[in-house]
């Protein structure tokens, strides 16, 4: 499936910012799953690409001409192998064994992993797992914030899908399986939930497979992957200090859509 | 249980050792009343000059002296020499270690290291995989924790790879001994060290592939209990002494705000952990750091001393491997000793540590200060119960060792002159070459009988004298 993305992230500010920085994974790589047709960002000011600890493309924006506002696009076409639903690595996937603040499971989690999976530590025990996070935390925008933890989303029994991302990856390494947050686009023909997307990967021997617990999905047929890392903090698409400003307005558009294949001829 | 301390003045006869003798005559032939005064005079100069300690845990962040004992902790020369060689080779295979682990991971595959013990350990970072370093050298200044047991062989306690403390004490403890005593360096040799900050200079200048670069330390601020020691630094190097907010990152480039415009900084020498570096890339709450420093770091555009994630090779869980790391890096025979350890990971060594808890003492892997710690042999039951359920609780956590009989020095204490428990720290700087001023910082447990020497458990600090026999 070929995916055109547009994302745009708009930031007002009450007040002039006097500098800023941004740190932005806004850019697909090539992966065995996806394959960058085109894809640019659209800056105020260049800024050269890098990798990041995770291996991601990162781009650093520094601004520090007075601003009001900041505008960050990205656009691009990306197909998706529908076929393909693992990730291989050729670096130790050990180092996702870790918690973090975001995804420290607490007695509660703990627990709850172990009822669902007992002593399996296979693709169904972790499909099971999702499904019973998707039962167990309702999707319900605006009930959680970014600061939120994994336990507080399974304690509250409410979030978006960076919390079950987050809960799964607090349940499955507790299970002594590495686990990575996984931010990115999702298409979806109904937009009840937004484009923009979270879910997680689990390295089970081999491979990295695919948990989208918000969907119950675990062949990521439709996902679009921006970036990874161990929590929403390493992989999120924009990550900025400012200093000045005041208060701050964000909006993001994105679009996602399927566009026609081209027949090969 | 009767314990044989090592005396690092008197032999097993209570004759004065030769190296001790020059300073022992001095000390028979000065009248008391004179000493008092001196040391009294010792404490005015520290407090005036505000070589102070933040003591942790406690609400009203109390400045405290570090106590200064005026009898000096002395080794001989041919001793030391041992010391160094060991302390140089250790920290060499330290290095190497780290340069594989962020690289080749040779040494996991060869069996040696468990990879989960460092890969999935907290400290490992995965900024640093497969990032190049000028000279392959991570942990540039190296504090390693020595002491001695009660036949006077030398053990490493640990190694400090992160920001090792103290080395301004060492400094400033010599300045106050030639000051108040300047006749005891008269009558024999006692090697300087007052040359420290001109090889820590040289050695972060040497650390950048440039020709000239330029040096700052990065302190988290005043309130840190060593920013006494960040502003000594800089001062005795002659750099900029800069917060976080004194440094900005444009175009992955770190410049400082000077009145006359931004100055690029090609070496930072933090006094900063890892977690605070970036708040972009670690703890976002942190505002001691620079945001946008680790893309610098990445894109090799400054030189952070020490590196990131050295933390993974001095964790307490990683400890016991280091001599294994000598022999396979360096192909040589550690020469200083590791203190056997239990790992508590391991069940049966959890189950031996909980059956000796009266005599060992336990240590979290990721501790440091003499916080989170057990001396079985000076803990109450009640204590060391606590000990055991969070032993239980949280087995990987602990690592556990004999309770070493660490030698003793004389000390002045209230009734006069006692015995007091040491260990040393030499700090390791590792540069175009790798080594150290002689000898390092000795600090003393003022607590009759203690065992721990962390300042911020009451402990002290002695001159440290490399004496030539």
């Amino acid at each position: 499936m070929r995916l055109s993305i547009r994302h745009d992230t708009t930031y007002h500010y009450d007040d002039q910012v006097r500098a800023s920085i941004q740190y932005l994974r806004l850019t697909p790589q090539e992966s065995e799953r996806q394959h960058v047709i085109s894809w640019q960002l659209d800056l105020p000011r260049p800024a050269r690409a890098q990798r990041d600890p995770y291996g991601n493309i990162l781009h650093v924006l520094t601004l520090d001409e007075p601003h009001e506002s900041i505008v960050i696009g990205a656009r691009g076409q990306v197909d998706i192998d529908e076929h393909q639903d693992a990730e291989h690595d050729r670096q130790s996937a050990l180092p996702f064994l870790r918690f973090t603040r975001l995804t420290q499971p607490d007695e509660a989690l703990r627990e709850f992993a172990a009822s669902q999976c007992k002593e399996r530590r296979d693709r169904s025990a972790l499909t099971d797992l999702m499904q019973a996070l998707n039962a167990r935390i309702t999707y319900q925008p605006g009930t959680t914030q970014v600061e939120s933890t994994a336990a507080e989303a399974f304690a509250g029994g409410v979030g978006v899908c960076q919390d079950h991302a987050h809960a799964f990856l607090a349940c499955v390494r507790s299970l002594g399986v590495p686990a990575r947050y996984v931010s990115g686009y999702l298409y979806t023909e109904s937009s009840t939930h937004l484009s923009s997307h979270a879910w997680a990967e689990a390295w089970l021997g081999d491979a990295w497979y695919s948990f989208d617990v918000t969907n119950c999905l675990t062949r990521p047929e439709r996902h679009l992957k921006l970036a990874v890392g161990l929590d929403y903090l390493d992989a999120c698409p924009v990550r900025g200090m400012r200093r000045g400003g005041g208060g701050e307005q964000m909006h993001a558009r994105v679009l996602v859509s399927p566009l026609m294949q081209v027949q090969q001829q | 249980m009767a314990r044989v301390f090592y005396d690092e003045m008197y032999d097993a006869n209570g004759h004065c050792r030769p190296h001790y003798q020059e300073f022992a005559r001095w000390l028979a032939d000065t009248p008391p009343e004179l000493l008092a005064q001196r040391r009294r005079e010792a404490d005015l100069l520290f407090h005036r000059a505000g070589i102070t300690f933040t003591l942790y845990g406690d609400e009203q962040g109390t400045e405290r002296l570090i106590p200064f004992d005026t009898i000096p902790r002395s080794i001989p020369a041919s001793e030391w020499r041992i010391v160094e060689r060991g302390c140089i080779q250790r920290v060499k295979a330290l290095n190497m270690f780290l340069a594989d682990l962020y690289h080749d991971q040779r040494i996991l595959k060869a069996g040696i290291i468990p990879p989960e013990q460092v890969l999935a350990n907290e400290q490992y970072q995965l900024a640093m995989q497969g990032l190049d370093l000028h000279r392959d050298i991570y942990s540039h200044i190296s504090g390693v924790d020595l002491v001695r047991d009660g036949d006077g062989t030398y053990y490493v306690l640990e190694d400090n790879l992160r920001t090792p403390s103290g080395v301004s004490y060492m400094l400033e403890d010599r300045k106050m001994m030639m000051r108040l005593f300047p006749e005891l360096f008269a009558v024999q040799r006692i090697a300087p060290i007052d040359h420290y900050p001109n090889l820590l200079l040289d050695t972060l200048r040497s650390s950048s592939p440039l020709d000239n670069p330029s040096v700052v330390v990065l302190t988290p601020g005043r309130f840190n209990s060593a920013y006494f020691e960040h502003a000594f630094l800089a001062r005795e190097m002659g750099v900029e002494l800069v917060e976080g907010a004194d440094l900005f990152v444009r175009d992955d480039r770190v410049y400082m705000r000077t009145t006359a415009g931004p100055r690029q900084v090609d070496v930072i020498y933090r006094r900063l952990d890892d977690a605070f570096l970036d708040p972009l890339a670690f703890n976002p709450d942190s505002m001691l750091g620079v945001p946008g420093l680790l893309a610098a770091y990445r894109s090799g555009n400054v030189v952070l001393a020490n590196a990131i994630g050295t933390g993974v090779a001095d964790d307490k869980s990683v400890y016991p491997f280091v001599t294994d790391m000598v022999r396979f890096y360096l192909d040589e025979e550690p020469i200083l000793k590791n203190v056997p350890t239990w790992q508590c990971r391991k069940p049966e060594e959890l189950s031996h540590v909980l059956a000796n808890l009266p005599e060992l003492v336990v240590k979290e892997t990721q501790g440091s200060g003499g916080y989170g710690m057990l001396v079985g042999p000076a803990a109450s039951a009640a204590e060391i119960e606590a000990f055991r359920t969070r032993l239980k609780a949280r087995p990987e956590a602990y690592i556990a060792q004999p309770t070493l009989c660490l030698s003793t020095c004389p000390t002045f204490v209230e009734t006069g002159i006692a015995p007091r428990h040491i260990d040393l720290r030499p700090f390791v700087l590792s540069g175009r070459e790798t080594r150290l001023v002689p000898g390092g910082l000795t600090r003393v447990a003022l607590r009759e009988g203690s065992l721990v020497v962390n300042s911020s458990q009451g402990g002290g600090t002695k001159d440290t004298w490399i004496v030539e026999d």
